[in-house]
């Protein structure tokens, strides 16, 4: 595939170099698998291939970008024409530079033993989420989705300043969605996991979660309107890390869309809480050996000790600051211009094991489960989003219950953050440990 | 496109022994995006891209290939695999009778507008936004446009042939003062072309969301607390597709997992609701000839003056049930299997002024625009955000609020709302059910609902 790639993007190249324009190529082929079971059928089989480039063309500073799925000469040809043309339309701006020749690091992004799994072996992982969950409880009434999932990838980046950088990884996971019903009582439960190397999948154990977190919910009760102290569950931590992420994105700082802006080196946060951004992980969903545009990856730190170290860059928004680029380019697929994002951004762990997080809480909530996160707003930093979880009452958690709303605001939110625990745990290429908040505000009954 | 041909003959190969269908649907897709942030042009992109998706189905279980690769060779190998994957055998005596072909009327009226045009607007609305206050931050105007050509060819002999065109605009501004930052959204898109414009300019709707933007600035929270909320027809029917018409797709009733479920010709909303979904409405954004399975799209009512009369289908659920399909088969692109999904839904316009309904409310909350949402279709739960709302007190508009949000139950919200206006409003979007994006148009005229909880910070 190596070589397919490399042929084409020179001649895309090539062609943009004839027209006297600097060019960025982006070659993607992409190999996908989905398995989905129902009472132990394959109620959905999907395989897929993919193949695509992306042409990104830079004429005195004025930047052009065409996409095909074709990669036959003539459309190759014709994409490189489109992105010429144009270019001719968009605004100049002096900080559009294609990044220099690198050298990467080390990291094995691809498994073999995931690749030789025949496609019944993965089927019989999928079973085996579904067989688990349905083993909890007999109040596991319906199982909505269970499935087995994985992709194999190669990506090419040259541009006209010689860089060359070529990958090849794969990852999967696999996840269950399901109903436990119980008396006129029906709710949810859902977990996942993702990996880089399917042996380290837990069938058995994202099955039984899912289960024991539907059954946890049932007969839940409505609770009154008020100010609390709130734990939140890793996962729900995780949706909120995913906002922070969205304003330390120095696109949206750059463009006065981020609470964040203009804050480096301040307090942001509590003093408990430190966030890193690790493309180097070891096994990380987010990992890579140089980000969409070639540029190296770096492990750093985002905010330590509450302090606010550095925003998210690529080689644009770093140029526009007269800084570099921390390798933070990100594209989802040929189908655009890299813009920024994270890695595998996560929160640091504490010590303590999360039951001790609700020590000394009288009243408060344990939440495990939000609804509407999307419309939590990075620019203003206000959120009002669903909840549901578990009451805590006197340092244990006690009933269940839906139906409220939690609202606050960014800002506050990331100073009220009190202890975390050590059950750091990854939802794709985000994680974070429980943590608790001095208060939040409640709207119920 | 590919000819009959070969797709026929691809169709002959994958329809293998002992399989219920096999279907190939073939896209030729060219797109356009424009984006202007930061007072500059800063993304044009243009895009070619084709593919095709062959699915096979044996006893409501489906294998699903897609591949780039459109060459003989290309097909060959996808539909072998597909079939193979289902268990179904070649069977060079199952031959596929071709019936005629049905191609959806192509419009000659669209209107397509260079690239230099299409900028001069843009660069236009944004001088228009920025106008409206020294607070206005950010200005981000985004002009996408897609034409697709589809064939869907299957082992019933059908051959299906549409051309589409959509336009989508949007505006997003940002407006900030004394640390504070509030957003303004408005958007507008259609089937059809740049013609779409003729009802409303694209500066007059960066114009409102600019005077949004700064307008929220200076609003105080929202109250926490139960409240009659009247929602305006200006805020769409984000809420009726969201609460009401995912628990009305049939593959989710099929698998229990609707409020709806076992509920048909029983009263599910109050006597003053209807509840459509239309895919023959002119232009609206979720308007299609044939769905993407092949059949026509139409208008089906799902909730007639409260009673719940039937479900949306596609092929594949139609057939658990017995039934025609709706015409409601959607898929984002050759790379997804068609699911059960809505067209354009509403609420069916009633009887009573706008006005008459608010100022008959003593106290509550008044919505003109909503944000975004969530809902958990198995319980009907649902979270919207409010983008645009006012307090209502004493039948009076009394001031903007913000950082809303709306909590409540799709079912009981339907079987509370008590007044019905005479008007209609669309609001569109992508709906992303299953992963997969399609265009949606949702409408709704001005409605009361009884009692809601409002999710505030006041």
């Amino acid at each position: 595939m190596k070589e397919i790639l490399s042929q084409v993007g020179e001649k895309a190249l090539d062609e943009a170099l004839q027209s006297g324009a600097e060019a960025e190529v982006f070659l993607m082929q992409a190999k996908e698998l989905e398995i989905e079971v129902v009472k132990g059928q394959v109620e959905t089989l999907k395989q897929a291939e993919e193949i695509g480039l992306g042409i990104r063309v830079l004429k005195q500073g004025r930047t052009g970008f065409a996409f095909s799925s074709d990669l036959s000469p003539v459309a190759v040809k014709q994409a490189v024409e489109d992105a010429i043309k144009i270019s001719f339309l968009a605004a100049p701006d002096e900080y559009q530079v294609l990044p220099p020749k690198a050298e990467y690091p080390v990291l094995n992004l691809y498994d073999q033993a995931t690749v030789d799994m025949s496609i019944e072996e993965k089927i019989e992982i999928a079973r085996s989420v579904e067989h688990s969950a349905l083993s909890v409880d007999r109040r596991i009434s319906i199982i909505e989705r269970a499935g087995y999932a994985d992709v194999e990838y190669c990506n090419l980046i040259m541009n006209s300043k010689g860089l060359y950088a070529y990958e090849t990884g794969n990852y999967c996971g696999i996840y269950i969605f399901l109903v436990a019903e119980d008396e006129n009582d029906a709710q949810n439960g859902f977990s996942s996991m993702s990996v880089r190397k399917a042996w380290d999948l837990s069938p058995a154990r994202i099955g039984k979660e899912a289960a024991r977190n539907a059954i946890r919910a049932l007969h839940a009760k409505r609770v009154g309107s008020g100010h609390m102290p709130v734990v939140l569950d890793p996962y729900v931590a995780t949706r909120f890390c995913g906002i922070i992420a969205s304003m330390v994105n120095a696109e949206a700082v750059q463009k006065g869309k981020s609470l964040l802006a203009g804050k480096v080196g301040e307090q942001v946060a509590s003093s408990c809480l430190s966030i890193v951004d690790q493309a180097l992980l070891p096994d990380g969903i987010g990992s890579y050996r140089f980000d969409s545009e070639g540029v190296p990856a770096q492990n750093k730190t985002i905010i330590e000790n509450g302090v606010l170290n550095t925003y998210l860059h690529n080689t644009y928004t770093a140029g526009k600051e007269g800084g570099k680029s921390t390798g933070n380019a990100q594209r989802g697929s040929f189908r655009g211009l890299p813009g920024v994002g994270s890695s595998n951004f996560s929160v640091v762990p504490g010590f303590m094991e999360q039951e001790y997080l609700l020590d000394g809480i009288e009243q408060g909530l344990y939440v495990t489960e939000v609804m509407g996160m999307h419309t939590a707003n990075p620019i203003s930093g206000d959120f009002s989003i669903g909840a549901a979880g578990l009451v805590i009452e006197n340092g244990v958690l006690s009933y269940p219950f839906r139906g409220v709303t939690i609202a606050g605001n960014m800002a506050e939110f990331l100073m009220n953050i009190d202890a975390l625990a050590s059950d750091l745990r990854f939802y794709g290429g985000k994680g974070a440990p429980s943590l608790r908040l001095k208060e939040l505000s409640i709207a119920g009954d | 496109m590919i000819e009959k041909s070969l797709l026929t003959e691809v169709i002959g190969l994958a329809y293998g022994k002992g399989l219920d269908l096999a279907e190939i649907y073939v896209e030729e897709k060219q797109s356009s995006n424009i984006l202007m942030e930061d007072n500059r042009i800063e993304k044009i992109h243009s895009g070619r891209e084709k593919g095709a998706g062959i699915r096979v189905v044996k006893d409501y279980n489906t294998a699903y290939v897609y591949t780039n690769d459109l060459s003989r060779q290309g097909l060959i190998k996808a539909a072998t695999l597909a079939r193979d994957a289902i268990g179904g055998r070649a069977d060079p005596q199952q031959a596929v009778i071709m019936g005629p072909e049905q191609k959806a009327p192509v419009r000659a009226d669209c209107r397509f507008l260079d690239w230099e045009d299409r900028i001069q607007l843009i660069v236009e609305a944004n001088q228009a936004a920025r106008g409206v206050s020294g607070l206005i931050r950010q200005v981000m105007i985004a002009a996408a446009d897609v034409q697709k050509h589809i064939q869907i060819v299957n082992s019933r002999g059908e051959y299906i042939e549409e051309q589409r065109s959509r336009v989508r605009l949007l505006v997003n501004t940002v407006a900030g003062n004394k640390g504070r930052i509030q957003t303004g959204y408005e958007s507008i898109g259609g089937v059809g072309g740049w013609e779409l414009l003729e009802q409303i300019s694209l500066a007059s709707m960066a114009l409102k969301a600019a005077e949004l933007s700064v307008r929220m600035l200076s609003a105080p929270p929202a109250p926490a607390g139960k409240m009659p909320v009247v929602m305006s027809s200006e805020a769409g029917g984000t809420m009726v597709h969201e609460a009401c018409g995912h628990g009305l797709e049939a593959d989710l009733v099929q698998k229990g997992l609707s409020v709806y479920k076992n509920k048909l010709g029983q009263k599910v909303a109050a006597d003053c609701v209807s509840v459509i979904d239309d895919a023959t409405l002119a232009d609206k954004y979720g308007s299609y000839y044939f769905d993407d399975e092949g059949s026509r799209g139409q208008r089906t009512v799902l909730i007639e003056n409260g009673i719940l009369k039937t479900y949306l289908y596609d092929w594949l659920s139609a057939r658990k049930d017995g039934v025609a399909s709706s015409g409601n088969g959607r898929r984002e692109s050759y790379q997804h299997k068609p699911v059960v999904r809505m067209s354009n839904t509403l609420i069916a316009p009633g009887q009573d002024d706008p006005e008459e309904i608010i100022s008959s409310t003593p106290h509550g909350l008044l919505v003109k625009k909503m944000g975004g949402g969530q809902v958990n279709t198995t319980n009907g739960d649902f979270v919207f955000d409010v983008q645009e709302g006012y307090l209502i007190q004493d039948g009076r508009i009394k001031h903007p609020v913000r950082g809303a949000t709306l909590i409540g139950n799709g079912p009981w919200v339907l079987s509370n709302i008590d007044r019905v206006g005479h008007d209609l409003g669309f609001s569109l979007g992508v709906c992303g059910k299953d992963g997969q994006g399609v265009p949606v148009a949702d409408a709704q005229p001005t409605i009361r609902i009884k009692e809601l909880t409002v999710g505030g910070t006041a």
